[in-house]
C-alpha cells in the first residue's frame, strides 16, 4: 500500500546571484512498512525533499499525498497537526530541548497530543528499555552522550506510533560503532512497528541496512532500487 | 585606535536590534531628561523671576531681625540718603526704600486689616511690578500726597473704587495712635489673589508722617536685572552698610525662603525620578554588553589563544558600550532639543496647572528653559552610567580561560 | 485544536526562564527596582496630597459649606445667614453627616501692646468644632473655648510670637458691625493652638460664637454652616442632601470649588502618579523586550524542532509570553515586597523640616507620610502585567514566526 506519494516536486533556492534546483521535478512513491534510504552528495537535494513531505518547507510546485490526501497545501496549523500524529523526525543534531530530561523529551509529543500521565509514562519508559536507554530517564540531553541522545530522539520519533519516521543524517555526529548500533535500532524498530523510514544520509555503511535506496543527484532522483538488506 | 573603533562599531550592528533597543531605552531617557529638566528649570526661573519680580527684589537692608519679625520699630534711619548712596555704589541696580505697616483700612461699608507698604513713587516701579499692574487709575506720583493703591480683591472687598476714600487705622511707630484717610488713585490686578487682597500702598512719605517714623523706613530693596549679579551686588552693599550698626543685608534665599526650600524639595524629588530612569537604562546596558560577552566568548578564547591580552578585549567591549551610549547621547539629545525648543517657544500647559499657576504667582503656560546645561545634564549622566554598566561585563574577560572558553558553543 | 498543556508550558518556560540566569537576575533586578519606585513614588505624592487637602479642610474645615450667596466674593457679616432651621436640621441627621457646626467668620484686626495684625476672627460653638474635626490634642498651652458664651480667645503659636504676647494677658480684636461701626472689644488669650501650616497659625483666631454675634450685633446669624462626611473623596451625595435642605439665597459648595488649588493639585496627582508608573514601565519594556529578543533567539533551532514535532506556533507564542509572565510576576513579587518593607517603617513620618517653608508653599506640612494606597498598588501591579504582556507580544510574535527549516538549519 503507498503511504506516501510524490508528484513532480520542484523546489529553487536562490544563493546569490545563482538559482539552485533543489527538487527538479521529482516523483516518489513510498510503500507503508519500508525502509528507505535517500543517498546522494550534499547539496543533492535529500534534505529538501524531506522537509517536503514533513511539510516544514513550502514547495515551488508539485504534490505531496499522505495515504491519499494531499497535504502540501495545508496551512501552518493543520500541518503541525499532520506532523504531531503521523509523522516523526530525527535530526543530525540539536533534536532534544534542552531543558528538559530524556523521558521528558519522549514524552514531549504525547504531551502536545493529549496522552494521559500515566500512558506517557508507561509508554515512554518501555520506549527508553527498548532503545537501551533504562535508567537514563531523568537526565538532561548535556548529560547524555551523542549516541544516547539520538536514541531518545529515535524513541521520541517513534513512541506515538507514527506512520513515517523522516530522519535527516542520523549518525552523522556518530562514531561508526554507536552509528551501527543506531542503524540496527531504527531496522529493528521497522520490523517491530511497522513504521515506515525515510533516512536521508551519504554514509555507505547506512545504505547497507536499506531495502529500497534512492540515490539524488542535482535535485533529481537518479536511481531508484530494492536492495537486499544485511 | 582606529582599529579598534572599526571592530566595535562593527561587533555592535551583530545584533542590530539589540543595539537599537538598547540604544532606544537610552534615547527614550535623554529625551525624557531632557523635558523634565529644561521644564523644571523654566518653572524654576518664571517663580523665581515671578516671585522676586513682584515685590520682594533680590536683595534688601533690613534692620536685624526684621525679617523673622517684621515690626514697624525695626527700623532703618535715614532711609532715603542711604538708598542714594546704595544706588551711587550700584549704578546698574535699582533701589528703592519701603516701610510697612499692619492697619486697619475702612471704606463707607467694610473694614479690613491689611499690611499698608509706604514706597518712593519714583523709584518703586524700578523694583516692584505691581506698579506695572495698575488696572484702573494712576499709580502714586507725590511723595507726600494723601493717596493709596490697593489691589483687585481688596478693592472688592471693600467695595471702593478709584476716587473713594479710605480711613487708616493702626499704631506708629512710638506706640501712639496711627489715624489718617487717603484717596484711592488706582487700583492693581497681580493675578495672585494674596497680593491682591493683603496689599496696599501708599507714598513713603505720607507713610512716615502717619506712623511717626520721621526719616525712617524699613527696607531698602536692590533688583538686579539677574540672579547671577547677585553675588557681587550683595557683597558691594554688606561693605557699604558695614558701619552701620543694626542692619543686615538679605539676599532672595532668606527673603523668600519658602521659594528656596519649594525649589528644594522639588528638585529632590524629581532627582529621585531621575535616578531611578538612569539606573534602569543601566540595567538595560548591562544585560545588553553582557549577553554579548557571553555568546562570544568562544570567540574570544580564540583571539587570547591568538596572544591578545584580556585588557585589549576589556578595552575593546568598553568601547563597544560607549559607541552605544553616544548613539544613545546623540539621537536623545536631538530629539530632546527639539522637543524643548518648540516648547519654548510654543509654551507646555497640563491639567491642574491653572490653580498651581495662581497659588505660586505663576503665568499658566511653562516656558521649558534650553541652555546648554539643561540639554547635556541628564543625558550626560546617563552616559556615564552606560559606561559604568559596561565595567561589569568587561571584566569578566580577564577571567577568560582560552581552552575552556573556545570549547564553549 | 491540541496543545501542550498548561502544566507543561509552566514547567519549560520556568526552566527555560533559568538557563540563562545572569540575564534573567539583571532583569528581575530591574523589574523589582522599576516596581519599587513606581509605589514608593504614589505612596510619598499620595501622602503629600493627603496632608494637603487634609491641612486644607483643616483650615476650612468642612467638607461641604452653606454659605449667604455673595459671601465668597465678600467675606463680610453682611452676607450671613440664618442658624439652620427645622428643614436643614433634618437633613442634618442623615448618616452621611459625619459632624457639623455653624460659626461667624469675619476678618478682623488684632492688636497686642507690640504689634498688630489682620486675622479672621471665628466665632464658635467648641461641640461642633470638635465634631467636625477640630483636635484637642492641637492645644499647646491653656484651654480651647469651652462654649459658644466662652469670652476668651484662642490663638495660634505663631501668632502669638507675632504679637510678642502670651497666655492670660488682654489683646484687642477690631471688626465691623452691619453697619460698619468698628466694633473693638478686649479678648483674654485663653489657649494656644498648633496646625501643620503656621499659615493656619497666624491667621485663625476662635471666640465663643455668641459672643461674637453680641459684638458685632449679629443677633443669632452666623457666617457658614460647615459639614463633614466620611470620605473627603467622595462627597457628591452628601452635596446633595445638603443642597436640598438649605434655604434659598444660600449657596452650597464642596471642598472641591472652595479650595481649587488643592483639588486641582488632587487631581494632577492622580495623573501623575499613572504617568509615572507608565514612564517607569516604558524605561522598563526596553530591557524586557531585549531579554526576551536574546532568549528567543539563542532558541531558534529549538523553537524550530517544536514545531517539527508538531506543537503550533501559537503553542510557541504562549510559551514566550509564559515565560515573560514569570519574569513578571517575579519582579512584582520583590519589588512589591521591597516597597511595602520600604514604606513601613516611614509610617512615623518622614521629616522635612529642613524645607518646612518650601513645602507650606504648596500647602503641605514638614513632616511626609507615606500611604500605601491599595489603589496605587493596583495600578502599579496592573500596568507592569498587562503592558508587560502586551510588549512580549513582540518577541513572542517573532518566535512563533519562525520557519521550521529556517530554525532548525541556522547554526
Amino acid at each position: 500500500m503507498t503511504a506516501i506519494k510524490c508528484i513532480d516536486l520542484c523546489k529553487n533556492f536562490q544563493q546569490g546571484d545563482v538559482v539552485i534546483k533543489a527538487l527538479n521535478h521529482v516523483s516518489l512513491d513510498i510503500e507503508e512498512g519500508s525502509f528507505i534510504c535517500l543517498s546522494g552528495p550534499s547539496g543533492s537535494g535529500k534534505t529538501t525533499l524531506l522537509n517536503a513531505i514533513g511539510g516544514l518547507d513550502k514547495l515551488d510546485s508539485g504534490e505531496v499525498y499522505f495515504n491519499g490526501r494531499r497535504v502540501d497545501q495545508l496551512g501552518k496549523g493543520p500541518m503541525a497537526d499532520l506532523r504531531l500524529h503521523y509523522i516523526g523526525f530525527v535530526f543530525q543534531a540539536y533534536n532534544l530541548i534542552p531543558v528538559l530530561t530524556a523521558q521528558e523529551n519522549v514524552e514531549f509529543v504525547m504531551q502536545v497530543q493529549g496522552v494521559s500521565v500515566k500512558e506517557r509514562r508507561r509508554k515512554s519508559s518501555a520506549i527508553l528499555e527498548e532503545v537501551g536507554l533504562k535508567g537514563m530517564e531523568n537526565r538532561r540531553p548535556s548529560q547524555l552522550s551523542g549516541g544516547q541522545q539520538q536514541r531518545v530522539a529515535v524513541a521520541r520519533a517513534i513512541v506515538s506510533q507514527p506512520k513515517l519516521v523522516l530522519a535527516d543524517e542520523p549518525t552523522a555526529n556518530l562514531d561508526s560503532e554507536t552509528a551501527a548500533q543506531l542503524m540496527d535500532l531504527l531496522r529493528e524498530l521497522n520490523q517491530h512497528h511497522n513504521v515506515t523510514f525515510l533516512i536521508a544520509t551519504h554514509d555507505e555503511r547506512v545504505m547497507r541496512y536499506a531495502q529500497r535506496l534512492i540515490r539524488m543527484q542535482d535535485g533529481k532522483i537518479i536511481a531508484d532500487e530494492l536492495q537486499e538488506a544485511d | 585606535m582606529i582599529l579598534s573603533l572599526r571592530l566595535a562599531w562593527r561587533n555592535l550592528w551583530r545584533h542590530k536590534r539589540r543595539t537599537w533597543l538598547t540604544a532606544l531605552a537610552m534615547i527614550f531617557s535623554n529625551v525624557l531628561l531632557i523635558f523634565m529638566i529644561s521644564l523644571q528649570f523654566g518653572s524654576y526661573d518664571m517663580m523665581i523671576n515671578n516671585t522676586l519680580r513682584a515685590f520682594s527684589g533680590e536683595i534688601q537692608v533690613q534692620h536685624e531681625g526684621y525679617q523673622q519679625n517684621p515690626k514697624l520699630r525695626s527700623s532703618i534711619p535715614a532711609i532715603i540718603p542711604l538708598a542714594l548712596e546704595l544706588r551711587s555704589i550700584l549704578p546698574d541696580a535699582h533701589i528703592a526704600a519701603r516701610a510697612a505697616a499692619f492697619a486697619l483700612v475702612s471704606s463707607e461699608q467694610r473694614s479690613l486689616g491689611i499690611q499698608i507698604v509706604g514706597v518712593q513713587p519714583e523709584y518703586e516701579p524700578m523694583v516692584s511690578t505691581l506698579p506695572g499692574m495698575v488696572r484702573e487709575g494712576r499709580f502714586l506720583q507725590d511723595s507726600n500726597a494723601a493717596e493709596i493703591v490697593i489691589g483687585r480683591v481688596l478693592a472688592r472687598n471693600l467695595k471702593v473704587s478709584v476716587g473713594d476714600e479710605l480711613t487708616l487705622l493702626g499704631s506708629g511707630r512710638d506706640g501712639s495712635f496711627a489715624a489718617g484717610v487717603v484717596s484711592i488713585t488706582g487700583v492693581f490686578d497681580s493675578g495672585s489673589s494674596d497680593l491682591d487682597r493683603t496689599l496696599a500702598e501708599v507714598p513713603l512719605g505720607y507713610f512716615q508722617d502717619t506712623f511717626a517714623m520721621r526719616d525712617h523706613g524699613n527696607a531698602i530693596v536692590v533688583a538686579v536685572d539677574d540672579l547671577s549679579a547677585v553675588p557681587s551686588a550683595l557683597v558691594a552693599v554688606q561693605k557699604e552698610i558695614r558701619g552701620k550698626k543694626g542692619l543686615t543685608v538679605l539676599d532672595w534665599t532668606q527673603l523668600q525662603p519658602g521659594l528656596k526650600q519649594a525649589i528644594q524639595a522639588d528638585m529632590s524629588s524629581a532627582w529621585f525620578m531621575y535616578g531611578l530612569l538612569i539606573i534602569l537604562v543601566a540595567f538595560s546596558v548591562l544585560n545588553t554588553q553582557l549577553m554579548s560577552v557571553l555568546e562570544r566568548t568562544r570567540e574570544f578564547g580564540v583571539i587570547t589563544a591568538l596572544g591578545i591580552k584580556p585588557r585589549k578585549l576589556a578595552s575593546l567591549v568598553m568601547l563597544e558600550t560607549a559607541l552605544m551610549a553616544l548613539i544613545g547621547l546623540v539621537i536623545g539629545v536631538a530629539i530632546g532639543w527639539m522637543i524643548a525648543s518648540y516648547l519654548n517657544i510654543a509654551g507646555f500647559h497640563y491639567p491642574g496647572m491653572e490653580e498651581m499657576a495662581e497659588k505660586f504667582n505663576l503665568p499658566d503656560r511653562v516656558y521649558p528653559s534650553v541652555t546648554f546645561f539643561s540639554m547635556i545634564l541628564g543625558p550626560g549622566i546617563v552616559f556615564l552610567f552606560s559606561l559604568l554598566a559596561g565595567v561589569y561585563p568587561s571584566l569578566r574577560l580577564f577571567r577568560l580561560q582560552p581552552v575552556e572558553a573556545m570549547r564553549a558553543v | 485544536m491540541k496543545s501542550l498543556p498548561v502544566s507543561a508550558m509552566l514547567r519549560l518556560a520556568w526552566r527555560n526562564l533559568w538557563r540563562n540566569y545572569r540575564r534573567t537576575v539583571v532583569m528581575l533586578l530591574a523589574i523589582a527596582v522599576g516596581v519599587w519606585a513606581m509605589i514608593f513614588m504614589s505612596a510619598l505624592m499620595r501622602g503629600m496630597v493627603d496632608e494637603m487637602v487634609t491641612n486644607g479642610i483643616d483650615s476650612l474645615p468642612g467638607y461641604v459649606q452653606i454659605h449667604q450667596l455673595g459671601f465668597r466674593d465678600d467675606p463680610s457679616i453682611n452676607n450671613s445667614l440664618q442658624p439652620p432651621g427645622p428643614e436643614l436640621l433634618g437633613a442634618l441627621e442623615n448618616p452621611l453627616v459625619a459632624g457639623w457646626t455653624s460659626r461667624v467668620r469675619v476678618p478682623a484686626m488684632i492688636s497686642s501692646e507690640r504689634d498688630n495684625r489682620g486675622v479672621t476672627l471665628l466665632g464658635v460653638d467648641p461641640a461642633g468644632e470638635i465634631a467636625v474635626g477640630f483636635d484637642l490634642d492641637n492645644i499647646v498651652a491653656g484651654r480651647f473655648i469651652g462654649s459658644p458664651q466662652d469670652k476668651g480667645l484662642v490663638v495660634g503659636r505663631k501668632l502669638l510670637e507675632r504679637l510678642e504676647t502670651h497666655l492670660g494677658k488682654r489683646v484687642v480684636v477690631m471688626s465691623q458691625d452691619p453697619d460698619n461701626n468698628i466694633a473693638d472689644r478686649g479678648f483674654r488669650i485663653v489657649g494656644v493652638y498648633k496646625a501643620s501650616l503656621e499659615g493656619q497659625e497666624e491667621n485663625f483666631v476662635y471666640s465663643g460664637r455668641s459672643h461674637v454675634q453680641s459684638l458685632l450685633k449679629m443677633g443669632r446669624q452666623v457666617s457658614e454652616i460647615a459639614i463633614t462626611g466620611h470620605d473627603y473623596r467622595a462627597v457628591d451625595e452628601l452635596l446633595e442632601i445638603i443642597r436640598a435642605a438649605s434655604p434659598p439665597g444660600s449657596e452650597v459648595l464642596p471642598w472641591m470649588e472652595l479650595e481649587s488649588y488643592l483639588y486641582g493639585m488632587m487631581g494632577m496627582m492622580d495623573g501623575f502618579i499613572l504617568v509615572w508608573t507608565i514612564v517607569v514601565f516604558l524605561a522598563l519594556s526596553f530591557g524586557l523586550i531585549n531579554t526576551l529578543m536574546m532568549a528567543v533567539f539563542e532558541r531558534v533551532r529549538e523553537i524550530g524542532l517544536m514545531q517539527a514535532l508538531g506543537m503550533k506556533p501559537s503553542s510557541i507564542l504562549y510559551l514566550i509570553l509564559m515565560e515573560s509572565l514569570l519574569l513578571l510576576l517575579l519582579g512584582l513579587l520583590a519589588g512589591n515586597i521591597l516597597a511595602i518593607a520600604s514604606i513601613l517603617p516611614l509610617r512615623e513620618g518622614i521629616d522635612l523640616s529642613g524645607v518646612a517653608r518650601g513645602m507650606e508653599m504648596f500647602g503641605a506640612g514638614s513632616t511626609l507620610y507615606p500611604v500605601l494606597d491599595l489603589h496605587d498598588l493596583a495600578t502599579a501591579n496592573t500596568v507592569v502585567i498587562v503592558l508587560g504582556l502586551v510588549t512580549s507580544l513582540l518577541p513572542a510574535w517573532h518566535a512563533s514566526r519562525y520557519s521550521p527549516v529556517e530554525a532548525i538549519t541556522k547554526i
